[in-house]
């Protein structure tokens, strides 16, 4: 009986840790998604590049003022441990110069490393993934003209059990979709829907101004209304179109905004924004247009 | 007659700065709403919403310059709780904090010099003269001011 008892149990856990096994098992892109987009051009990556504001984390902090060398360093630090970008130069051996486009397709789009682990969601994957194939290989592209920086970042510091990657694949399952998070009536405006891409995927503006539930997953519902900064004191102001968010401001107010760094009220533009603010003042001015204009039309 | 004015305005000078000391948060906050105000009569002119005027650019400059002057002094220890968004590393390094408003001093002074006594000639002479002073804004508020 005893024996029995012991074998189900044995047979019990093989099952869930089978189980487990396979639900977090990484879930690469399919080599065909390349197929129909174009090689990438390192001019339309140069915009993405910007939109997507990479270098705000992977920037090498002591080369600042030194444009383009991305030799990572950064340390965010969350209530989950602290994270350390990483060198995304294109030097062969410390950064992503030995990479194949899928490999940084599956990066970018699945948060999935070349060695097949699971990014930790740090890097803002979860928006990334709802990006165009076209504009990945293009920021690839954009990447590889830029200075390789030689040396690695430290690791993460990071207790258990975040330390345990495989989990990051369930989490996956409920928050990495490459759906948009707010859907729009037919014939909505076309610059609505550039703003939605912008804002939800390259810009992954949702990654600081919605609120995080206990896992770190972003509450959908309150999109875009703000929340505790994930770094240490402070809140991130919410973005919405009303008394809680920036109702008063003009669509013309916000792309002034993130053109200029003042706020309607000439106070400044402050903390992290500040780095993500430069970037959107690097892009074309009818991107920014759209962004306010998607910032206006959401959730009426 | 003048004995009287000169006395009152002792008299004001020294409730003003007894209020400055008692309530440093306050102060510093009206001297940042002149700074927005100037940014913002500045903007109104770059964007071609107002007219530029030479005398509007240069009370938006001189202001900038006396700001630059004396904010730094209104930020004792102690004073960063209450209703301010003071960053609490501006007391962790009070010497780069020092260094940023020194250097958003120079940028003020060089604009304010350039600027002449008639005000920048036209809005390019106006626009050049600004933007650095401008750029102190972001980069002081980046680190040392909190959001919320």
């Amino acid at each position: 009986m005893l024996r029995k008892l012991l074998f189900l149990t044995a047979a019990l856990v093989a099952a869930a840790g089978l189980v487990f096994w396979l639900l977090t098992m990484p879930r690469p892109l399919d080599e065909s998604v390349l197929a129909g987009t174009e090689p990438g051009d390192p001019v339309r990556g140069e915009r993405m590049y910007f939109a997507g504001g990479c270098a705000s984390c992977h920037a090498s902090p002591e080369a600042e003022g030194v444009e383009g060398e991305l030799g990572g360093g950064l340390v965010l630090t969350t209530d989950f441990g602290a994270f350390v970008a990483p060198n995304i130069s294109p030097h062969p051996q410390d950064g992503i110069g030995d990479w194949s486009e899928m490999d940084f397709a599956n990066a970018m789009l699945r948060g999935i490393s070349p060695e097949g682990n699971h990014y930790y969601p740090a890097y803002p994957y979860t928006s990334y993934a709802r990006m165009e194939v076209q504009d990945v290989r293009d920021i690839f592209a954009y990447l590889k003209s830029l200075p390789p920086v030689e040396g690695r970042a430290d690791s993460h510091k990071i207790a258990f059990p975040f330390t345990l990657r495989r989990g990051i694949g369930l989490w996956k399952r409920l928050y990495l979709s490459a759906e948009p998070v707010v859907t729009f009536p037919e014939g909505t405006p076309e610059n609505v829907l550039r703003g939605r891409y912008l804002v939800e995927g390259p810009g992954h503006c949702g990654e600081c101004h919605t609120p995080r539930n206990f896992i770190g997953g972003l509450k959908l519902g309150q999109w875009l209304e703000g929340g505790p900064a994930a770094e240490g004191e402070g809140r991130v102001p919410g973005i919405t179109p009303d008394e809680d968010g920036i109702g008063f401001w003009s669509e013309g107010d916000i792309a002034y905004f993130l053109e200029s760094g003042f706020t309607p009220d000439f106070d400044s533009v402050g903390g992290a924004m500040v780095a993500v603010q430069k970037n959107m003042a690097r892009l074309p001015a009818e991107d920014r247009e759209s962004i306010a204009a998607y910032l206006k039309a959401i959730g009426q | 007659m003048k004995r009287l004015l000169i006395t009152l305005s002792v008299v004001l000078l020294s409730c003003a700065a007894a209020s400055a000391q008692e309530d440093p948060v306050a102060v510093r906050k009206a001297l940042m709403q002149a700074n927005a105000a100037s940014a913002g009569a500045a903007s109104a002119m770059m964007r071609g919403e107002m007219d530029y005027n030479p005398a509007v650019a240069l009370a938006a400059l001189a202001t900038f310059r006396a700001v630059s002057l004396s904010v730094g002094s209104f930020f004792p220890e102690g004073s960063d709780s209450g209703e301010t968004r003071a960053s609490p590393r501006i007391w962790e390094d009070m010497a780069g904090f020092q260094q940023e408003i020194a250097d958003f001093q120079a940028d003020a002074a060089a604009a304010r010099e350039a600027a002449g006594r008639e005000g920048p000639a036209d809005l390019a002479a106006f626009q050049s003269m600004v933007e650095p002073v401008l750029a102190h804004c972001n980069s002081c508020h980046e680190t040392y001011r909190t959001e919320n």
